[in-house]
């Protein structure tokens, strides 16, 4: 590995100092495991890496807001304190279910919510859960802060929004105890591979009927996808068998969805239709 | 330029210190600059758990974790376990089960297998499952190591009673 500076600031502001260069080898580092993966396989060589572990200030831990209405989560929050929090598991089930099958204790117990985030992989378990719980980022830059939906972090294969030298700062879940979340990774060779696609729902039921709905589809696309269709399909109607089966041809006729050596892309679009299906009934108790 | 720092840090008990480069892994470090080639690597990208060391008592892979961030922490390796000569219980354990045949993984396992314990005292067969899920054994000794693990539970709850 080529030698390069390390950097370990110890304020948000020097961070940013440290971060602000033209050259694209300077990069923020949280947990490092990706980071690490791409050294390693001399995808990238970094100048300097500017570590956020010792910054301090809203990158980490995480709490409830005073209103009790929004969970805010510190960027350099790690996985297993997600994993372990009783009130994480209270709050937002569906990131302790999802920890479940995302990667190992040890890599869980290193990687950062915001490394991940920032990461761009269409293939990362997390980035359609927070999409369908209807999170958004803060993000913070020489330039001031701004706060965007999740979703709009994500504009493309491995790629964000992020300006050079941003950094994402929290993220920022609503609590919303009337919904109910569920995310289906699923694996079509082992079962900790990655996923030939990831399927993040969460409805709001009444009964019988689905009041609102928010469906993102992952890992067989480029980047985490809202299945608006699908949702217009769902919402306002009863569940049953007719609907789902229409919501099911709505997500495969919206998405684009390619071959590859997870899959074709015809038996990964029977794949969106089945679990699409299920993943509805399960979260509307059916 | 802070290319490379000197980290102080416990190791197995000891104080040491060490120059790294930014960028070395722990287990680059255990090996070429300790000596201690029990945390090895084996996939590189943290799938296999070979390279298991605890940093302030929690696992980590070695081979994806910078040696750099070490400082002032207290790390411990398969080198450190057990007490006055005497074998860990998880190590006895693991013997007794004859949980391995060519032993390349087993450092990585007894040292999950004890984070395994201190988290479930007395795991089920899933739990074990999902736990170990990080560590694989080109062997398949997966069915010995289960049992290695139900064994070792037990050695350590009579060591508490
Ligand atoms: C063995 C293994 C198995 C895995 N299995 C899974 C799995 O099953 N499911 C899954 O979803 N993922 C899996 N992963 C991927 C893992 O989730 C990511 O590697 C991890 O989340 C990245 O977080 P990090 O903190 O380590 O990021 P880093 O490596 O520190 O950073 C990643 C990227 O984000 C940037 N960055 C970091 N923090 C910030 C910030 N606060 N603001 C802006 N940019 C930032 C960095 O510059 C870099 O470009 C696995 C990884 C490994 C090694
Ligand atoms: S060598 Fe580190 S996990 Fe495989
Ligand atoms: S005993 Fe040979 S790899 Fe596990």
């Amino acid at each position: 590995m080529a030698s390069f500076e390390l950097i370990e600031p110890q304020s948000v502001e020097e961070a940013l100092v440290a971060l602000d260069s033209d050259d694209p080898a300077v990069r923020p580092m949280g947990g490092g495991t990706a980071l690490m993966l791409m050294m390693k396989a001399q995808l990238f060589a970094p100048t300097r890496l500017v570590s956020l572990r010792g910054i301090g200030g809203g990158f980490s831990g995480f709490s409830l807001s005073g209103d009790g209405e929004t969970f805010c989560i510190g960027a350099m929050t790690t996985f297993s304190e997600l994993e372990q929090s009783v009130e994480i598991a209270r709050h937002l089930p569906v990131i302790t279910q999802t920890m479940k099958t995302l990667a190992n204790v040890r890599v869980r117990n290193v990687a950062t919510v915001g490394g991940n985030l920032a990461h761009g992989d269409p293939h990362l378990d997390l980035p359609p859960v927070w999409t369908t719980l209807g999170a958004r980022v803060r993000i913070i830059g020489q330039s001031g802060e701004r706060v965007i939906p999740v979703e709009e972090l994500f504009v493309g294969y491995y790629e964000t929004s992020l300006e050079p030298g941003e950094l994402i700062a929290q993220v920022l879940v609503p609590v919303r105890p009337d919904w109910r979340s569920f995310y289906a990774k699923v694996t079509t060779r082992a079962e900790h591979d990655w996923p030939a696609l990831g399927l993040a729902v969460s409805v709001l039921p009444e009964g019988e009927r689905i009041a609102d709905v928010s469906i993102v589809l992952s890992a067989a696309v480029d980047r985490p996808t809202r299945l608006v269709n699908a949702e217009n399909v769902l919402r306002g109607s009863v569940l049953c068998d007719e609907v789902l089966t229409r919501a099911g041809e709505a997500a495969v006729a919206e998405t684009d969805i390619e071959t590859d050596n997870r899959g074709s892309s015809a038996y990964k679009k029977q794949l969106l239709r089945v679990h699409l299906g299920r993943a509805i009934r399960k979260v509307m108790g059916a | 330029m802070s290319t490379t720092r000197t980290i102080r840090f416990t190791l197995n008990g000891r104080a040491v210190a060490a120059d790294v480069a930014a960028g070395e892994t722990i287990v680059d470090m255990l090996t070429l600059r300790f000596d201690l080639k029990g945390a090895r690597e084996s996939c590189g990208q943290g799938l296999c758990g070979c390279c298991t060391v605890t940093v302030d008592g929690m696992a980590v892979s070695g081979c994806l974790s910078m040696a750099w961030f070490l400082d002032g922490t207290s790390v411990e390796t398969i080198e450190g376990i057990g007490t006055g000569g005497a074998l860990d219980p998880v190590q006895e354990a693991f013997i007794e089960a004859g949980a391995f045949q060519c032993g390349f993984c087993t450092p990585g396992f007894i040292m999950m297998v004890r984070q395994l314990l201190d988290a479930h005292p007395d795991p089920d067969d899933e739990e074990v499952r999902h736990y170990l899920t990080g560590n694989l054994c080109r062997c398949s000794a997966y069915p010995e190591i289960l049992t290695a693990v139900k064994l070792a539970a037990a050695k350590r709850k009579k060591l508490a009673a």
